[in-house]
C-alpha cells in the first residue's frame, strides 16, 4: 500500500515554514522552514528558500517511504493577509517536481467569522 | 476539483470568440465547466498542480487581466497577487473610486509607469487590483500599490520605483 502524508506550508511574508506529518497531523516527519537555509533574513521569504526548504524534507520523507503528500496551505490570516506568502507556491511546486504525488491542495488559512478585535487600537498602528 | 466565481461581464471573455481562449486553457490538461447564468466556474484536472495553475488563470481572467497575460501563469515564474481595496479604505464606493483613481492615474499614466518599470501587468477592476508577474517584478509592483493605497504622493512612488529598477540593473550587472 502507498504511505500518504500532509505537507503543512505555512507561507507569511517573513518566513516560510514545512512541516510533514501523517494523515493523522500528529507526527511530524519532517520540517524545515526558509530560515533554515538561506543566511540573510531578509531572503526568508522567498520563494528561492521555500524551494530549498521543500527539497530538503522532500529527500527526508522519501527516505521514510512516503510516496505522495496532500498539501495544506495557510496565509496568515486572522484578520491579517488572506492570501499565502511568496513561497508556498515555490514550495508546492518543489514537493511535484522532488517525485512526490500530490493529492489535494487545500488552504487553510485560519479565518475569522468575526471574531476578536484585531489588534491595532481604534486609530489603527501609527508608524 | 475548484470553484472560482468570476463577474458576469469577464465570462465572455473566459470563453472567447468561438470558444478560443477556453480552448487554449484547456490544451493545458484542465476541464473547465462554464456556467454562464451564474459566473461559477468549475475546474477539474487529473493533476492537482494544473488544477492550481488554472484556478489562478480564471480568477486573473476575472479580475480584468488579458487572456494572453493570465495563460503567462502555466509558466512557473510567474505568480498572481490579488490586493483589495477595501482592506484600505473600507466599502464605500466613493472611496474605492477615488483609490482606484490614484493607482490608474490621469490617463493611465501611474499604471503604465508601475507596469514599465517593473514589467509586471496590472489590473484595476471593480475593488481589486491584479498584478501577473516574475516574483521580484510582483513584489515591487505590490508595494508600489500599497504605497499608493496608504496614501504617499505619487512622486514618492515614482521616485522608489526607478530606485528599485537601478537597484535590479546593478545586481544583473554583479553576475558578469
Amino acid at each position: 500500500m502507498e504511505k500518504w502524508a500532509i505537507a503543512h506550508i505555512f507561507s507569511s511574508h517573513n518566513n516560510t515554514i514545512i512541516t510533514i506529518t501523517d494523515v493523522t497531523g500528529a507526527e511530524t516527519l519532517a520540517k524545515c522552514s526558509g530560515g533554515m537555509v538561506v543566511k540573510a533574513d531578509k531572503d526568508e521569504p522567498s520563494p528561492y528558500a521555500a524551494m530549498i526548504a521543500a527539497q530538503r524534507v522532500a529527500e527526508e520523507i522519501k527516505e521514510k517511504g512516503i510516496e505522495g503528500v496532500h498539501i495544506r496551505v495557510r496565509g496568515i490570516g486572522r484578520g491579517r493577509s488572506k492570501s499565502p506568502g511568496p513561497g508556498a507556491q515555490a514550495a508546492i511546486r518543489t514537493l511535484a517536481r522532488a517525485g512526490l504525488k500530490i493529492g489535494r491542495i487545500e488552504d487553510v488559512t485560519p479565518l475569522p467569522h468575526d471574531g476578536c478585535r484585531e489588534k491595532g487600537g481604534k486609530r489603527g498602528r501609527r508608524v | 476539483m475548484r470553484y472560482v466565481k468570476i463577474p458576469m461581464e469577464r465570462i465572455a471573455v473566459l470563453i472567447g470568440k468561438n470558444g478560443e481562449v477556453k480552448e487554449k486553457i484547456e490544451s493545458h490538461g484542465i476541464k473547465l465547466e462554464i456556467d454562464s447564468s451564474s459566473g461559477e466556474v468549475k475546474i477539474t484536472s487529473d493533476d492537482a498542480l494544473k488544477e492550481l495553475d488554472g484556478e489562478n488563470v480564471v480568477r486573473a481572467i476575472g479580475r480584468g487581466i488579458s487572456p494572453d497575460k493570465a495563460l503567462l501563469l502555466f509558466n512557473d515564474e510567474y505568480y498572481f497577487e490579488l490586493i483589495d481595496m477595501r482592506d484600505w479604505v473600507g466599502k464605500k464606493p466613493s472611496h474605492i473610486k477615488r483609490i482606484a483613481g490614484r493607482i490608474i492615474g490621469k490617463e493611465g499614466k501611474t499604471r503604465k509607469i508601475i507596469e514599465e518599470t517593473t514589467g509586471a501587468y496590472i489590473s484595476v477592476q471593480g475593488h481589486t487590483v491584479a498584478i501577473v508577474g516574475k516574483i521580484d517584478e510582483l513584489q515591487t509592483a505590490k508595494e508600489a500599490i500599497e504605497k499608493l493605497l496608504e496614501g504617499a504622493n505619487h512622486n514618492t512612488v515614482y521616485h522608489f520605483l526607478e530606485r528599485e529598477r537601478r537597484k535590479k540593473k546593478f545586481e544583473k550587472m554583479k553576475f558578469y
